[in-house]
C-alpha cells in the first residue's frame, strides 16, 4: 500500500465541503407548499440544480492535482 | 395524446439500418486492429484509451436506456422532485475521487484486468474474490437485463402501441448488433462505437430539449400550471420527509454502487496514463447538468401535456412525446429519427459495455481462477468470446417476461448488491489493516441484509435503500473485525 499522502483526496475538508454542498443541495429544509417561483421554476430546484452545478466546479477543481505517480505524464 | 409512433418510412429505416451497420464496422475495423490474442486486448483495449474516447465511453455508459426512458418516466411519476437523479450522477463521479488514483496506479502496476483482480491482490482470498465476482456478475447481469427490457420497449414503441412480438424481435436482433462487434473488438470496438454513440447521444439531447420546449411550453410555463392545478401540485412543490430520505438514499446507493460498476472501474484500468483519466473525470462531473436535467424537464413537461399513465407505461413517455414532434413536420419526422437512434445509442452502449464486464469477469475470475488456472491467454480469450454469447442469450430469454416491470424498479436491486462491496474497494484501497477475513464476514452480513430486507416486503425501509442499511452493518463488521485482529507486520 502507498503512504496516506500520496492520495490528493482524503482530507477531510474536501470531504466536509461536499457535505455543506449536500445538505444546501437536498431540499430538507424548504417548507412544505412552498410555491416560490425563481426564473420559471420552483426556487427549491433551482437551489438544487445550483448546488450540483457547484459540487461539479468544486470536483473540476479537484482533479486539477496531480495523481500520484502523474509527474511527467501530462 | 397518441401512444406510438408514426411508422418509419423506408427513409427512416435505412438510417436506423446505416447506423446499426456503422457498429458492425467499426467493430471488425477493432478486430484488425487489436495488438494480442490475450485478455489485457480485448478487454482493456491495450490500456490505451485516450482523453476523447475515454469521456464519450463512460459517458455513453454510464447514460443508459434507463436514463432516458426510465428517467423520463419517473419524472413524469413524482415531479420535480426526480432532480434528486442530478444529485447522484454526480455523487459517482465525486466517489471516483477516493477510488481512481490509486486504483488506476495499481492497476498499471500489477495489471489488473477485471476488479475482483485487485480484490485478489490487496486480500489474498479466493473465497473473497469469487463471492465479490459473483456479487458483481449477478448485479451486471440485472443491469444488462434493464438495457435489453430497454431495447424491446424502443422498437415496441416504433411499430404501434403493445406488441409483445415487436418488442422481443427488438431485444434478439439488437442483442445480435451488440454480440457480433463486441466479440470482434473487445473493449476497442465498445469504446469505438461508444464514441458514436455518445456523440449521437449529445446531438439528440440538444434537440430534444429544443422541440420539447418549442412543442409544449417552457418550464416556466409548465411550473405555472403544475403549482396551479389540486391534482399536480405537489410534483411541484418542496418534498415531503419520505421523499426527502429516498434523497440521500439515492445519492450514496447510486453514488457509492454505480462507482463500483465494474465497467466503468474497468474503464479506469484501460486509460493511457492518469492525466488522462483525471482530465476525463473533469468533464464527466459536468454530464449530469447538460442529460440529467434534460431528460426530468421532460419528465415534468409531459405531466402537464400526457394523459394519466402508470407503472410501466411511463417508460414509453419519450416516444408518445416524440409521435407529437413527428406530426408536426417533416423536420419534425426526421428530427425524431435522430431522436430514436439517440435512445438506441444510449441503450446499446451501455449493454455492450455491462456485457464485455460480465464477460471479462466470467471468464477470467469464475473461469480461470476455478477451471482454468493454467490456460493460454488465447483459450482464455476464446473463452470469453463464448461466454458473452451465452451470457447474451440467457438474458435475452429472461427479457421477454420482463417487458412488464418499470425500468427503474429492475435497476435498484443491482445497487443494494454493489455497495456491499464498498468496504473492500474504498476501504480496502486506504487503510492497510483491513483484513480479509474481515471484509467477508462484513461482505456476507450486507448481502444478507440487502437481499433479505426486499425479501421481507421492504423495498425500502424508511425511505432508505436496503443496501445501505446492509453497508452499514457490512462496514462495521469489516472495521472492528479488522481491529480486533493484530496488525500484520508487512502492513
Amino acid at each position: 500500500m502507498t503512504s496516506k499522502g500520496s492520495t490528493p483526496y482524503l482530507s477531510w475538508r474536501v470531504w466536509a465541503v461536499y457535505v455543506a454542498l449536500m445538505l444546501v443541495g437536498v431540499p430538507w429544509y424548504w417548507p412544505a407548499g412552498d410555491d416560490t417561483v425563481l426564473g420559471g421554476l420552483p426556487a427549491w430546484v433551482v437551489v438544487a440544480v445550483l448546488a450540483s452545478a457547484l459540487t461539479s466546479i468544486y470536483t473540476a477543481i479537484l482533479l486539477r492535482r496531480r495523481w500520484p505517480g502523474e509527474a511527467g505524464d501530462s | 395524446m397518441k401512444k406510438e409512433l408514426l411508422p418509419f418510412g423506408p427513409g427512416a429505416w435505412i438510417l436506423v439500418a446505416a447506423y446499426l451497420a456503422a457498429l458492425v464496422v467499426i467493430g471488425w475495423r477493432s478486430y484488425r486492429l487489436r495488438r494480442a490474442e490475450d485478455l489485457e486486448d480485448f478487454y482493456l483495449g491495450g490500456r490505451g484509451l485516450g482523453f476523447f474516447v475515454l469521456v464519450l465511453t463512460l459517458y455513453s455508459t454510464q447514460y443508459s436506456g434507463n436514463t432516458l426512458l426510465g428517467f423520463s418516466g419517473k419524472a413524469y411519476r413524482v415531479g420535480f422532485s426526480w432532480v434528486m437523479s442530478l444529485h447522484f450522477m454526480t455523487a459517482i463521479i465525486v466517489c471516483y475521487l477516493l477510488l481512481a488514483p490509486r486504483l488506476y496506479a495499481r492497476a498499471r502496476s500489477r495489471g489488473y484486468v477485471t476488479p475482483a483482480d485487485f480484490l485478489q491482490d490487496r486480500f489474498g482470498s479466493r473465497v473473497l474474490t469469487v463471492l465479490a465476482s459473483l456479487v458483481m456478475v449477478v448485479a451486471l447481469g440485472n443491469y444488462l437485463l434493464a438495457q435489453l427490457v430497454a431495447m424491446g420497449k424502443a422498437v415496441e414503441g416504433l411499430t404501434g402501441g403493445e406488441s409483445p412480438e415487436a418488442y422481443a424481435w427488438g431485444v434478439v436482433g439488437l442483442a445480435l448488433v451488440i454480440a457480433v462487434y463486441e466479440t470482434l473488438g473487445g473493449l476497442r470496438a465498445v469504446a469505438w462505437t461508444d464514441v458514436l454513440q455518445g456523440l449521437v447521444l449529445l446531438t439528440g439531447f440538444s434537440i430534444l430539449l429544443a422541440l420539447v420546449f418549442q412543442r409544449f411550453g417552457t418550464p416556466a410555463e409548465t411550473t405555472a400550471r403544475l403549482l396551479a392545478s389540486s391534482e399536480w401540485r405537489e410534483k411541484a412543490t418542496p418534498p415531503n420527509a419520505s421523499i426527502i430520505r429516498e434523497w440521500f438514499s439515492y445519492i450514496f446507493v447510486v453514488g457509492i454502487g454505480a462507482s463500483l460498476y465494474p465497467q466503468a472501474v474497468q474503464r479506469i484500468f484501460a486509460a493511457r496514463s492518469p492525466t488522462v483519466l483525471r482530465r476525463s473525470l473533469a468533464v464527466m462531473v459536468f454530464l449530469p447538468l447538460v442529460t440529467t436535467t434534460i431528460v426530468v424537464l421532460l419528465g415534468v413537461t409531459a405531466i402537464v401535456h400526457v394523459g394519466a399513465l402508470d407503472g410501466a407505461a411511463s417508460d414509453r413517455l419519450l416516444t408518445m412525446v416524440c409521435r407529437t414532434i413527428q406530426e408536426s413536420s417533416d423536420l419534425g419526422y426526421w428530427l425524431v429519427v435522430v431522436i430514436f437512434a439517440a435512445i438506441l445509442a444510449a441503450i446499446m452502449s451501455t449493454a455492450d459495455s455491462a456485457l464485455l464486464s460480465l464477460s471479462s469477469m466470467l471468464t477470467g475470475d469464475v473461469y480461470r481462477r476455478l477451471f482454468a488456472p493454467s490456460a493460454s491467454q488465447e483459450r482464455l480469450t476464446r473463452a470469453g468470446k463464448a461466454l458473452s454469447w451465452a451470457v447474451l442469450a440467457a438474458l435475452v430469454a429472461l427479457s421477454i417476461p420482463a417487458r412488464d416491470s418499470t425500468l427503474v424498479k429492475i435497476i435498484d436491486r443491482k445497487f443494494d448488491l454493489l455497495v456491499q462491496l464498498a468496504p473492500a474497494f474504498f476501504i480496502g484501497l486506504h487503510w492497510p489493516r483491513l483484513r480479509a477475513a474481515a471484509v467477508l464476514a462484513g461482505l456476507i452480513a450486507g448481502i444478507a441484509v440487502a437481499v433479505a430486507l426486499p425479501a421481507a416486503g421492504y423495498p425500502k425501509l424508511h425511505g432508505v435503500h436496503p443496501g445501505l442499511y446492509g453497508l452499514a452493518i457490512n462496514a462495521g463488521v469489516a472495521v472492528i473485525v479488522s481491529l480486533a485482529r493484530r496488525p500484520r507486520r508487512d502492513s
